[in-house]
């Protein structure tokens, strides 16, 4: 089990990577000699080429992409095919295209996200300091309640706010607003104030976890001490509290723009109508269009900003342990008495969850349910689009739970993240054991930081990386594109992260003895790891496989790319839905992915006593 | 500098379960250094935390020389920061992102102390804590002493009337702590500040303190000098929670099966009002026969079971019938374990306590009929 309060996102601790320096410290020859007879050094080795190859070719020769000329455009770029050619970059960045391509979709994001982060901080910090420093009613449960927009896949709501404000600017079904004969503006329908909104209430859960957690654990001391010092509210407020709750409100503000980099089921619902294109979806719209170059530009670009947010963050981090805070013994939590504003505070918390669940999830139920928008006589009610027959539409016929290809998809999804999932697992647990054990540092060094690297570029870059590496046949392998064997890989490759995080620390929790123990008593390898690491590990196991599986339920950037109508999975399915108008269809199919993300985040909080926190950045 | 009074202090938590304090009257002489001592969760922090302001009182008042400072029934109530009363935590809490000199300063800022007198005060309190070199660094970059040092420098700058100590040296290990006690000490006399220190440690308390208040369940068992404490405890739980080793306590109740009891009938005599007796280990004697008793002190035979040096003296641990006593002795007591020997003490050394558990008056030491 790692600790509930490790940070939430894999983060380099410092101490093994000492360890690691320490053991090299020259005596190298023999180390090596010692270490080839190991079999945690061939499994290191063996680990090192498989993730060079899942994860470090595909981005380098995504990247590459970016200044090969591509088949069919030798013309354009004046070169032969595979010649290192500067068109695609001058194209991107300064042609007469590049403010749709890229300056306008970038200004659209920063702009998105920044709008985001104000919101997300200001509902998710209120919500926080209620939650954990104030005595408002019901805390228990709405600190749980209060996380859950978190579960469910963003677009959830960006298909809840369509099936409210969608106007008859595009096709489909009327919006509940516009059928009752309110026309919704398109700014309130669509595109930058919409997608914000949905970002801010879907991110805020993680100022609520991050931001919560560090006002949970601030000791009340630190402020009665300045107090007695003679330091009144707003002294105590400024120089004590803020200070020490800035980096851990930092964290949140770069995870939350980290994230809406990468975001793009929320953007391409709600921008797309007005062409309002943010960083991920003018990527999509490139890849779709076969611009493998341009699409290669996008994609280094998204991956280069998230890069540097990530550096930023690390670089907090350690500004932050400087003067983290020493294991106080007698530390206090108390809690404000809120007097005469406990039930208002309690009414807040209560319509923000009605907003950032409630709302949407009725709303969504509700249209699949109806035949006709915002009529709620008797007669509009019906369960035709869930088990009906013979619908009279052009295609799908019949009630969404009658549908093979509902049922192919679902298959898809519990096969491919499922095997995924399990996969990464045990790769993080190797990994972990590796990293731990073996004597050579730079292998160590390497698997912890490659494996980690994923974390760095958002879902949808990453799906463009292997596209580029794995659509056409290489050497010995096939073109992989179509199968779901590609989605398979790449969705290992993104789960590495947490996977191996989640490995290293247990590993490293571990110790040596319980090995060494079986080691005297004569036990080989093979043995030592099936009847005494594995079974010890079990928890974190079941943890580095069950978070992943649950966000892998969820994702779609990985798959809208890489997905094919055959290997449809749950979301892409319900997006493809989305395009062709099948509103209450893919309203269903959204329901069905929050019904298990939500259970499945439950069931994996019971079954391994783990806190959400920890999967945070899933 | 003032005379702190708590009067019929309340606090509960309102969660249903017992007060934390209950009718607490206690005065804090000037000058003095209090020790309120007590197991945990005797209501110690909470006693200090309603003087500091930090705890709202549910009944009673609390003075501050002439000043009220809490009245629940008058509704008064003076915020800590206007109590002028300095708090050091058992956790030290020192602010983590400032320095140790702004850690240090912050009360001086706080009052605008301008800046050269500022850096003059700084300068001197680090200087008395011996902690002048660690300046610029931040309190993680310290080890535990160093770090209680702060925290006692943050709030001897401001010059308070009132210090008040929650537990400070628990967290140091054995050596540090020996030293910081007699820096404590040292500063009481230098700086002449009232000092309550609150502790679970006996030891601590008796070797510190001016005064000793003793609180067990939210209540106040007795207030007096150490040597009262632990000569004259006021009752069965003051005897056995101050001494170590800890006093010998026999239940009369049970001189059917009891050793001892049988031994101490014919001592008490005609007392019956009796319901235990407190023998402290260092009053207990060992003899090799019954002649070298003196006339009318309590008596019994024994065995040896073990002797442990404790380094300078020795405890001896001893079996009597059934019954086990402790003895303490700061000579080599000549004895080894499986020695019988006659165990004896005078009666006037003998401390009764009543069935609910009260002190009651001693014996009167026969010491006219001494044998040879
Ligand atoms: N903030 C609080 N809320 C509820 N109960 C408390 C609180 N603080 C202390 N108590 C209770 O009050 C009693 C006395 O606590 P405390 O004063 O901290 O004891 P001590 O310092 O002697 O160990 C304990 O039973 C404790 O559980
Ligand atoms: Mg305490």
């Amino acid at each position: 089990m790692s600790t509930p309060d490790a940070p939430a996102k894999p983060a380099l601790a410092a101490t093994p990577r000492q360890n690691e320096q320490m053991r090299s410290k020259g005596r190298s020859r023999s180390v090596w000699r010692l270490a080839l007879r190991d079999p945690t050094t061939i499994i290191g080795i063996l680990a090192a080429i498989l993730f060079a190859y899942l994860i470090v070719v595909p981005v380098i020769s995504m990247l590459s992409d970016a200044i090969l000329v591509q088949f069919g455009e030798e013309r354009r770029a004046h070169a032969a095919v595979g010649m290192p050619t500067l068109y695609y970059l001058t194209r991107t960045f300064s042609s007469a295209v590049s403010s749709d391509l890229f300056w306008q979709p970038l200004v659209h994001t920063l702009e998105v996200a920044a709008g985001a982060i104000i919101l997300a901080v200001a509902i998710g910090g209120t919500m926080a300091w209620l939650l954990s420093r104030t005595n408002m009613l019901a805390r228990r449960w709405l600190a749980t309640a209060l996380i859950v927009p978190y579960m469910l896949p963003a677009w959830t709501f960006a298909l809840a706010w369509t099936t409210l404000f969608k106007n008859r600017t595009i096709g489909g079904q009327l919006g509940w607003l516009e059928a009752i004969g309110l026309s919704p503006p398109d700014w309130l329908a669509y595109g930058q104030v919409p997608i914000t909104i949905i970002m801010a209430l879907h991110y805020a859960p993680f100022v609520i976890l991050l931001f919560g957690n560090a006002l949970r654990r601030f000791d009340s001391q630190l402020e009665d001490s300045a107090r007695v010092l003679g330091a009144g509210t707003t002294t105590v407020t400024t120089q004590i509290i803020l200070p020490l709750m800035l980096p851990s409100l930092l964290s949140a503000i770069i995870l939350i723009f980290a994230k809406s980099l990468g975001e793009f089921g929320v953007p391409y619902v709600l921008g797309l109508p007005v062409d309002f294109d943010v960083l991920s979806t003018s990527l999509y719209r490139n890849i779709s269009s076969r611009h493998t170059g341009v699409a290669a530009v996008l994609a280094g670009s998204i991956m280069l900003i998230g890069i540097l947010s990530m550096l930023v963050d690390a670089r907090l981090v350690r500004e932050a342990r400087r003067f983290v805070t020493i294991g106080s013994k007698g530390s206090m939590n108390r809690l404000s008495a809120l007097g005469p504003l406990r039930l208002p505070a309690t009414g807040l918390a209560f319509l923000i969850f009605l907003l950032s669940v409630g709302l949407p999830l009725a709303t969504l139920f509700l249209s699949t349910i109806m035949r006709q928008p915002a009529n709620f006589s008797p007669d509009n009610f019906t369960l035709d689009f869930w088990i009906g027959h013979d619908l009279g539409t052009v295609a799908l016929r019949t009630g969404i739970l009658l549908s093979p290809d509902l049922w192919n998809a679902a298959w898809n999804s519990l096969w491919i993240v499922g095997t995924a999932s399990v996969t990464s697992g045990i790769l993080g647990l190797l990994v972990g054991y590796v990293v731990a054990r073996t004597l050579l540092w730079p292998l160590a060094m390497f698997l912890r930081h490659v494996t980690f690297l994923p974390y760095l570029v958002p879902g949808i870059a990453f799906a463009a990386a292997y596209l580029s590496l794995f659509a056409v046949p290489r050497g010995p392998i096939p073109s992989l594109y179509g199968t779901a064997f590609i989605l398979l890989l790449a969705l290992v490759a993104e789960q590495m992260p947490y996977a191996s995080r989640a490995g290293i620390s247990a590993m490293m929790q571990l110790g040596k003895d319980p090995e060494e123990a079986a080691q005297i008593a004569g036990a080989g390898w093979l043995r030592r790891m099936l009847s005494i690491v594995i079974p010890i590990q079990k928890g974190s196991l079941s943890t580095g496989i069950l978070m992943p599986f649950i966000s892998g339920i969820k994702g779609l950037s990985l798959f809208v790319i890489l997905a094919v109508p055959s290997t449809d999975v749950l979301t892409t399915y319900s997006l493809r839905l989305v395009d062709y108008h099948y509103t209450q269809a893919a309203n269903a199919v959204v329901l069905i992915i929050a019904g298990l993300a939500y259970f499945g985040t439950l069931l994996a909080q019971k079954l391994t006593k783990t806190n959400l926190a920890e999967g945070l950045g899933g | 500098m003032p005379t702190i009074s708590l009067r019929n202090v309340e606090k509960s938590y309102g969660n249903g379960a017992l007060n934390a304090v209950s009718d607490l009257d206690l005065e804090i002489g000037d000058g003095e250094f209090m020790c309120l001592l007590g197991p945990s969760g005797c209501g110690k922090t909470t006693t200090l935390r309603m003087i500091a302001g930090l705890e709202h009182l549910s009944g009673g008042e609390i003075q501050v020389g002439s000043d009220k400072v809490d009245d629940v029934d008058a509704g008064i109530f003076v915020p800590p920061e206007r109590r002028g009363m300095g708090l050091v935590f058992q956790s030290y809490a020192l602010w983590p992102h400032l320095t140790i000199e702004r850690n240090t300063d912050f009360g001086l800022r706080l009052r605008k102390v301008p800046k050269p007198e500022r850096e003059a005060r700084v300068t001197e309190v680090m200087q008395a804590l011996g902690i002048e070199q660690y300046r610029d660094r931040y309190p993680s970059q310290l080890s535990g002493g160093q770090q209680q040092r702060v925290a006692l420098a943050r709030m001897l700058a401001v010059n308070p009337q009132v210090l008040l100590l929650d537990e400070p040296l628990s967290n140091l290990d054995a050596r540090l702590r020996l030293e910081m006690r007699a820096e404590l000490k040292r500063l009481h006399e230098a700086f002449k500040t009232t000092i309550v220190f609150v502790t679970h440690d006996q030891w601590e308390a008796m070797t510190l303190a001016t005064t000793i208040a003793v609180m067990r369940d939210g209540r106040l068992q007795q207030v007096g000098t150490p040597n009262d404490i632990y000569d004259r405890p006021a009752n069965r739980f003051v005897a056995e929670f101050v001494g170590n080793p800890p006093i010998n306590l026999v239940e009369m109740s049970a001189a059917e099966t009891s050793t001892l009891a049988r031994a101490l009938r014919p001592v008490l005599g005609e007392r019956t009002d009796v319901g235990s007796v407190g023998i402290r280990p260092e009053a207990l004697h060992l003899a090799t026969t019954d002649a070298e008793v003196p006339t009318g002190a309590f008596h019994v035979r024994a065995r040896i079971s073990g002797v442990l040096p404790t380094g300078g003296s020795w405890i001896v641990e001893i079996a009597a019938g059934n019954d086990k006593l402790f003895a303490a002795a700061h000579e080599p007591p000549g004895f080894t374990a499986g020695d019988d020997v006659v165990v004896w003490a005078k009666p006037a050394a003998l401390h009764l306590f009543n069935a609910a558990g009260d002190r009651l008056a001693g014996l009167a030491s026969p010491d006219h009929a001494r044998k040879n």
